[in-house]
């Protein structure tokens, strides 16, 4: 056996942590080689040396008075440092254990809240439509005049829509109402839309038949 | 069964004060001892020990219960040692004045410091010697011997306590006694 392996096997056997047989085999090698059995005694006596050091002094008997008196102020001390209610960590700590629901949810927030800032955005007039020449406007309303042919379909927004002749195709008004005279014809749908989710329903349908042409 | 530190863990958790007290009463000395050993300095080891407790406190619903209590608290507190060491200069002298205390240096300290456990007795020649060897001691060596000869901690619960594998553990261990071996050569 070699010397450095014996001096690395000594500090194992200090530490607990050399098997059985090679602690015979050190044994064996101690025997044989004085060298290392002067280097085993050091190494066991500084063990044993920095054991008590490490100890001594801290757990003093004829001190014990004044030393718990000590860590009774110490824990006084830490118990006063506190913060005297634990932290409500209710939502804090639900979002350190679901992350992914977290982001999901402020995703949603995002999108509802600036949903909601484009519905209330808009307050001027907006007519949409493929024939709109012949329509008469007066102010927010928004008037199909008698005998009058609108081809095709007709949108207005944030506007009164006051129908006497016809129209060939869908009348959708958005936040705001429709008058329908006696000789108005509406070869279409008719739909008036005022609320938000009706208004995103809307909004979602032609934007998917949209994509669908 | 969980173990008595996890079951006053939880009553904390639940705003039970009384029983952080009994976690406090529990390890308080032996983080002030470690901290002590570590820092050589009462008052710094008091603030290391004070912060460490408020460091669990504030993360204890982040306790492992699958992990050993002390090795959870060790750890916090080496780091905090730790962090002290290496925010003094890398040679702690007696002339230097403080940075924490302004106007006073290392002397003005000492007699203010008269409950230092080495005061009563008159220290043998071999633990001085270890002392100043320790003092010289890098930090990460240093955490290593002071667990492992104050507390008695097994190379793997150093490793636990401290993050890093067991052979890491080892071979500062082997080195550390190595060299207070040295230190100590002509007395032995």
């Amino acid at each position: 056996m070699k010397c450095n392996v014996a001096i690395v096997w000594m500090h194992d056997y200090l530490d607990d942590d050399l098997p059985r047989e090679q602690v015979k085999e050190l044994k064996e090698h101690l025997m044989a080689c004085p060298d290392c059995r002067q280097r085993f005694e050091q190494l066991k006596r500084t063990d044993a040396f920095l054991h008590a050091t490490m100890v001594e002094g801290l757990h003093d008997s004829a001190d014990a008075g004044t030393d718990s008196a000590a860590s009774r102020a110490l824990t006084e001390k830490i118990m006063r440092q506190l913060p005297a209610q634990r932290r409500k960590q209710g939502w804090t700590a639900f979002i350190r254990r679901h992350p992914a629901l977290t982001v999901a949810v402020v995703f949603c927030l995002v999108m509802f809240s600036s949903f909601l800032a484009m519905w209330g955005q808009n307050s001027e007039l907006i007519v949409r439509g493929t024939d709109l020449q012949q329509l008469v406007f007066e102010g927010d309303r928004v008037i199909v005049p008698e005998g009058v042919q609108i081809h095709g379909d007709l949108t207005i927004e944030n506007g009164i829509a006051e129908v006497h002749g016809e129209v060939l195709g869908n009348l959708t008004v958005i936040d705001g109402t429709t008058n329908l005279a006696s000789t108005a014809k509406i070869v279409g749908e008719n739909r008036q839309i005022n609320q938000a989710i009706d208004w995103l329903w809307y909004k979602v349908t032609t934007t998917v038949s949209g994509l669908n042409f | 069964m969980k173990s008595l530190e996890a079951r006053l863990a939880r009553m904390a958790i639940k705003g039970d004060q009384q029983a952080f007290a009994e976690l406090v009463g529990l390890y308080q000395d032996k983080l002030y001892h470690m901290a002590y050993r570590m820092l050589n300095n009462r008052q710094e080891a008091e603030d290391v020990v004070q912060e460490a407790f408020l460091r669990v406190y504030n993360n204890l619903e982040r306790y492992d219960e699958n992990m050993k209590f002390s090795t959870w608290i060790y750890r916090i507190a080496t780091n905090l040692c730790i962090d002290r060491l290496r925010k003094r200069k890398p040679s702690y002298s007696l002339d230097a004045e403080s940075s924490e205390f302004e106007g006073l240096d290392g002397y003005s300290m000492i007699p203010s410091d008269n409950r230092t456990p080495e005061s009563e007795t008159l220290l043998s020649e071999t633990q001085s010697i270890i002392h100043q060897a320790m003092a010289t001691l890098p930090p990460k060596y240093k955490t290593v011997m002071v667990l492992r000869y104050l507390h008695e901690l097994s190379l793997q619960e150093i490793g636990d306590a401290l993050g890093m594998p067991v052979t890491t553990v080892k071979t500062r261990v082997h080195r550390g006694r190595e060299f207070l071996r040295k230190k100590l050569e002509r007395t032995l």
